[in-house]
């Protein structure tokens, strides 16, 4: 119940202090060009890697990405660039 | 993110990663701040990577801790290709001491030509030339250059009128103007021999024809001496007439020498420095201190190097600095004489011929002026007064 609270205040201070959400709310920030290129920002580590598909933890949940030819171009404790055929972007909640 | 450019120059490795959980192994690397790119799946359980030299103790911890193996598959940048480079280093020496051979053989006499020349002369000059050390073999960086050649073989060998020097990148040549040795002329058209100047005859010796005047006869300028025309009168013969006829003559000689002369004298202090030169920037290889002296000459040599035909833009310079002094010398009057009269016989010694010999000298006039001794000598001279006057026939 605490932790709601928390988030709570949080977006409340987003919305009034018009403060930028990724830097308050630890969100990844994607960065995408066309289908050849996904930047994310605040992630939590990478999970499972391969040419078609790349899974990684967020704060809140994973990021799945799906497509074909990856290659990570940097890897960052909290950044990742990857290249190839990006087809899909997914959000798993738990 | 890290600079990528940087990496070439400090070296970084392909790096194999397989067996269960190489995400992870990722995961852990980019926490310790390792830096990772290029990360490719080849297989199910296996991943390649690039990574930093550097970085490889850190992976090496991380790596004993993870279910995963490591294999290093080859390394890129500079120190991998200097370490190729080191074992390659034969062809890297052989390529060196080949340009360093062309390059020394480049600055070589490798050939020593004479034109023109007799083969007399030819010998002398090649025999002066390997006195000079001018030879085939030698470095050209030793050798004097073309002028100073130039000068010392006109000056050393005296069948030279002129020499002409010139360096044709390994060879040198020589062009040769001879003296023309003046040819004997054979008197064989009828002549008679009249007198050059006005003299007192002292000597008398005719080969052929008829000798006109005698001993101690006074004889004017163009006077007939002997005579072409012998035989008796009904029948006179004409033949080129032949002798030495030795006569006193007079010259007078006007000198003066200053009591006070001021000369420039180098007093034997120089210092040089060297320089490299590279097309017209001159780098001090040795000698940094400017001389201080108030009075000097300074004198620049260059030494070009050569690569096969071309001249290379680095060349060496040498810059002599000559201290000189300035010398008063004072003479008194009697010196002043002497020298005088010294100056005056070696003059004189250049305008008659060799074979002429000067028998007296008698100071007409002496005086000074303006600080200067004014001399007038008088000479006498035995020389041979005969010249050929040809006869002219037809009537």
């Amino acid at each position: 119940m605490a932790r709601k609270w928390g988030q709570q205040l949080k977006q409340l201070i987003v919305k009034k202090a018009d403060l930028p959400e990724d830097v308050i709310m630890d969100l990844p920030r994607i960065t995408m060009i066309g289908q050849l290129h996904i930047y994310i920002e605040n992630h939590r580590g990478l999970l499972a890697f391969t040419d078609r598909e790349v899974r990684l933890m967020l704060k809140h949940g994973q990021l799945l990405i799906k497509g074909s030819a990856f290659v990570i171009k940097t890897i960052l404790p909290e950044e990742i660039m990857l290249e190839g055929q990006v087809e899909q972007v997914l959000f798993i909640n738990e | 993110m890290k600079n990528q450019w940087t990496n070439y120059y400090t070296g970084y490795v392909k790096v194999k990663a397989f067996g269960r959980g190489t995400e992870r192994l990722i995961n852990s690397l980019t926490r310790r701040g390792l830096y990772v790119w290029d990360v490719k799946r080849i297989s199910t359980e296996a991943l390649v990577f690039y990574m930093e030299i550097s970085d490889i103790p850190k992976l090496r911890q991380i790596v004993r801790k993870s279910d995963c193996k490591v294999t290093f598959l080859h390394g890129k940048g500079v120190p991998f290709l200097w370490k190729r480079v080191l074992k390659n280093s034969g062809f890297l020496v052989g390529l060196f001491a080949f340009l360093f051979s062309i390059f020394i053989l480049s600055n070589m006499v490798w050939g020593i030509e004479v034109h023109n020349a007799k083969p007399e002369t030819e010998h002398a000059i090649r025999k002066e030339l390997e006195r000079m050390g001018v030879k085939v073999g030698k470095l050209q960086f030793y050798l004097d250059d073309v002028d100073t050649i130039q000068r010392k073989l006109s000056d050393e060998i005296e069948e030279l009128t002129w020499v002409g020097v010139e360096l044709k990148g390994t060879t040198f040549h020589f062009q040769v103007v001879e003296k023309q040795q003046p040819k004997k002329v054979e008197a064989t058209s009828p002549q008679h021999l009249v007198s050059k100047k006005k003299a007192i005859i002292t000597e008398m010796f005719v080969e052929k024809g008829k000798s006109i005047v005698k001993v101690n006869d006074y004889v004017g300028k163009g006077q007939l001496l002997v005579s072409g025309i012998i035989g008796t009168e009904e029948k006179p013969e004409i033949v080129p007439a032949k002798g030495v006829i030795k006569g006193q003559t007079w010259y007078k000689a006007n000198v003066e020498v200053p009591l006070e002369t001021k000369f420039s004298v180098y007093n034997g202090d120089e210092k040089t420095k060297h320089y490299l030169k590279f097309w017209n920037v001159s780098i001090p290889i040795w000698g940094f201190i400017k001389p201080d002296y108030s009075d000097y000459e300074e004198e620049v040599t260059i030494r070009p190097l050569y690569f096969l035909q071309w001249k290379l833009p680095v060349s060496y310079k040498e810059k002599t600095w000559r201290s000189k002094e300035e010398i008063k010398r004072v003479y008194t009057k009697k010196e002043a004489v002497a020298e005088g009269k010294k100056m005056a016989r070696s003059n004189l010694e250049k305008r008659v011929e060799e074979d002429a010999e000067i028998i007296g000298e008698k100071i007409l006039h002496q005086s000074i002026e303006n600080g200067k001794v004014k001399l007038s000598i008088h000479y006498q001279v035995i020389e041979d007064i005969a010249t050929g006057q040809s006869i002219i026939q037809g009537d």
